[in-house]
């Protein structure tokens, strides 16, 4: 008896040790089948950029969420890893290094602040990691990355190109550009140049001048010399706020455009209220008229969920469904998918969940986010989006249309 | 007139306009570097200290632009004074430069309690906004006019003090000779209060013209503090009347250079004069006598 029992357990100890064995020496993806993928979420929780990279992060993991309840991707659940950039390019670095290095992430998501970026991406290309941003400045996509960056920020190439065709649409013949010293003036200045005769309109010409002057009164002489009916205010708060009243008082009556960060509430309260009438401000916006925007409010429970917000839904959302498309949790295969599930002629979807689906049907999907339709050229840049126009009236800025 | 000269005309106007509101602070850096004898950078903050104690005047409690100055004079003045003798006198024994490092060290601090009071935010005073006169084809803007009428005003009243007071004639005695000064039983002490007052009131004084003109925030002293220190330089530091005539010098050629090059070289004027004016007479166009 005692023998018997002795062999049977024998013959259970072989079985079992072969089965391990066998376990062993199965292919990986066999083996992972239950270990989730996961990603790396890097957005600025502490500094200047403190408060749009928790609203970022909170973004992503609803979506990620929500592809987990209704499945995952490749059977596999999505996990993430945070982590921290201080808003501060060294900081972001070690951050990086951990996320390639100890836990091996085929993307990170979610970096906000241009310098930030532009350290983060070469550790990402070198590793074969995705990256995904926000950052808007024009060197970001003409950096060697090889396909592994993609951006929803319009570009300055893109914002100037909008900005005239608006300003054209308002009327204006003869435009003039006054920028601040600083790195997007010349770039704007050729780029609205170049678009407003395609919409009817001209450049009179444009000046570039020097911050932290007490007055710009010379400037503006030599703004109305070229009879301008329009002038575009391409510069930071402290010095439109001069340039604005110097322009009151030159006795200036044509038409004033400018950017969302110039003319906050606040600076417009600073100011008397006929010199800030009528001027026209434009920021870039997420696609508030789209399906994938509504879900997005739905999903993150606000009534206006921002640019930043929109976003961070639509990274999570492109690389879940370039992994599906890729068939594989990798950089690489990110890199190669993406833009075969983000435009084309395949059927329009949302949401991640709905293009899981459609991919599991062997279908071919566009997806068409929250922030736009995230259309990318080869370099990483959106062909397209939204902007918010938006004009004071009475010392109040009022909306004008999404376009 | 041809439009060439029509142009050259309204430049120098602006210079002058630029150049007078300039002239303010300018005094008050000289003023106390001819008595304390170091350049007090601590000017910035207390430029912006008097633009923001003359904002608590003119819009908090609803004074005219006028008495709100004068709280602008008051209030930098009263900050000069308890700085100096809480923290930049026990600096002076260690020498000229470690007194001008406290001094950039000071005025970074003052203007951070600024910024915890008031915060970041472009703050304007309560002014109706007028258009501008014209004579002819140059323009002059109203706001301007009476500020340059604040700043002669205020120019003339010191120059009066100076010449005519016994304060006023003590103050220029230390700045002569502060040893001959003390031997004739002056108190160097009550001089260095006064000239601390005086010096950092009309940096304040100043902060509130700059800022009747545009807006005001907390760096609103920190921007012109570099012209305002190129205009005591080329006038002679320690010089009072150098100071209104380096101050319309860099008005005038930074205006000016506007019919050669591009604005964005507009500040770069400043710091050429200053290197031409100190390689031909090193000490400053009037030298560095205080009166």
């Amino acid at each position: 008896m005692n023998i018997r029992r002795l062999t049977a357990s024998r013959r259970r100890f072989v079985q079992g040790a072969g089965a391990l064995a066998f376990a062993g020496f199965a292919p990986a993806v066999v083996r992972a089948q239950a270990q989730p993928i996961t990603l790396g979420i890097l957005t600025p929780l502490t500094g200047a950029g403190g408060a749009d990279g928790p609203r970022m992060e909170k973004a992503m993991k609803q979506v990620f969420a929500e592809v987990n309840a209704a499945g995952g991707v490749l059977g596999r659940k999505i996990d993430t890893v945070v982590d921290d950039t201080q808003t501060n390019p060294e900081a972001a670095v070690r951050a990086a290094r951990k996320l390639i290095d100890v836990n091996k992430v085929p993307a990170i998501l979610g970096t906000w602040a241009s310098a930030v970026t532009t350290a983060v991406a070469p550790l990402c290309w070198e590793a074969k990691v995705f990256l995904c941003t926000t950052s808007g400045a024009d060197s970001i996509t003409l950096l060697p990355h090889q396909g592994y960056l993609i951006r929803t920020q319009p570009n300055n190439h893109l914002q100037a190109a909008r900005h005239a065709e608006f300003i054209a649409s308002t009327g204006a013949k003869r435009v003039f550009v006054m920028s601040i010293q600083a790195p997007f003036s010349q770039p704007t200045q050729d780029r609205v140049k170049e678009v407003l005769p395609k919409f009817g309109s001209q450049m009179v010409g444009g000046l570039i001048y020097d911050k932290d002057k007490t007055t710009y009164r010379s400037e503006v002489d030599q703004a109305l010399k070229t009879n301008p009916d329009m002038i575009y205010l391409n510069g930071y708060s402290p010095d439109v706020a001069v340039v604005v009243r110097d322009l009151y008082r030159a006795g200036y009556g044509g038409a004033r455009f400018t950017q969302s960060y110039v003319m906050t509430q606040k600076v417009v309260d600073s100011l008397p209220q006929e010199v800030t009438e009528g001027i026209y401000i434009v920021q870039p916006s997420a696609d508030v008229n789209s399906p994938a925007y509504a879900l997005a409010k739905k999903r993150l429970g606000l009534d206006a969920p921002d640019s930043y917000e929109c976003a961070a839904t639509d990274w999570a959302s492109l690389v879940c469904l370039a992994m599906t498309k890729a068939k594989e949790a990798t950089g690489t295969g990110m890199r190669d998918n993406v833009r075969k599930i983000s435009q084309g002629g395949g059927e329009k979807v949302y949401s991640a969940v709905d293009g899981l689906k459609l991919l599991a049907q062997g279908k071919e999907i566009n997806y068409e986010g929250a922030s736009g339709p995230c259309d990318f050229n080869e370099i990483g840049d959106i062909l397209d989006c939204k902007f918010r126009y938006s004009k004071i009236a009475k010392g109040k800025i009022e909306f004008l249309k999404v376009f | 007139m041809p439009p060439i000269l029509t142009e050259i005309a309204q430049l120098v106007v602006n210079g002058v306009m630029a150049g007078t509101i300039l002239a303010v602070p300018a005094i008050g850096l000289t003023t106390i570097y001819a008595v304390l004898r170091f350049p007090n950078f601590a000017l910035a903050s207390h430029a912006t200290i008097g633009a923001f104690s003359g904002y608590i005047a003119n819009v908090k409690l609803g004074l005219p632009v006028l008495p709100s100055v004068l709280f602008a004079f008051l209030g930098a003045g009263l900050v000069g004074v308890a700085t100096d003798e809480a923290v930049l006198k026990r600096f002076r024994p260690a020498g000229f430069i470690t007194t001008a490092i406290a001094s950039i060290a000071l005025t970074i601090a003052l203007e951070n309690v600024v910024r915890f009071g008031f915060g970041n935010d472009l703050r304007g005073y309560d002014l109706p906004i007028m258009r501008d006169w014209r004579f002819g084809s140059i323009r002059v803007g109203p706001q301007q006019v009476q500020n340059l009428g604040i700043a002669i005003a205020t120019m003339a009243a010191l120059f009066l003090f100076l010449a005519f007071t016994r304060t006023g004639k003590a103050m220029r005695a230390v700045a002569d000779n502060p040893v001959l000064a003390g031997i004739k039983g002056i108190n160097a002490d009550t001089v260095g209060r006064l000239v601390s007052f005086v010096g950092m009131g009309l940096a304040g004084l100043g902060g509130m013209l700059i800022g009747l003109d545009t807006t005001i925030d907390p760096l609103t002293g920190f921007r012109a503090i570099l012209s305002v220190f190129a205009a005591a330089v080329v006038g002679g530091l320690g010089s009072i009347p150098g100071a209104v005539v380096g101050a319309l010098t860099v008005g005038v050629g930074e205006e000016l250079c506007l019919l050669f090059l591009s604005p964005d070289y507009r500040s770069a004027v400043g710091f050429v004069a200053i290197l031409l004016v100190l390689t031909l007479r090193p000490r400053g166009i009037l030298g560095q006598r205080a009166y």
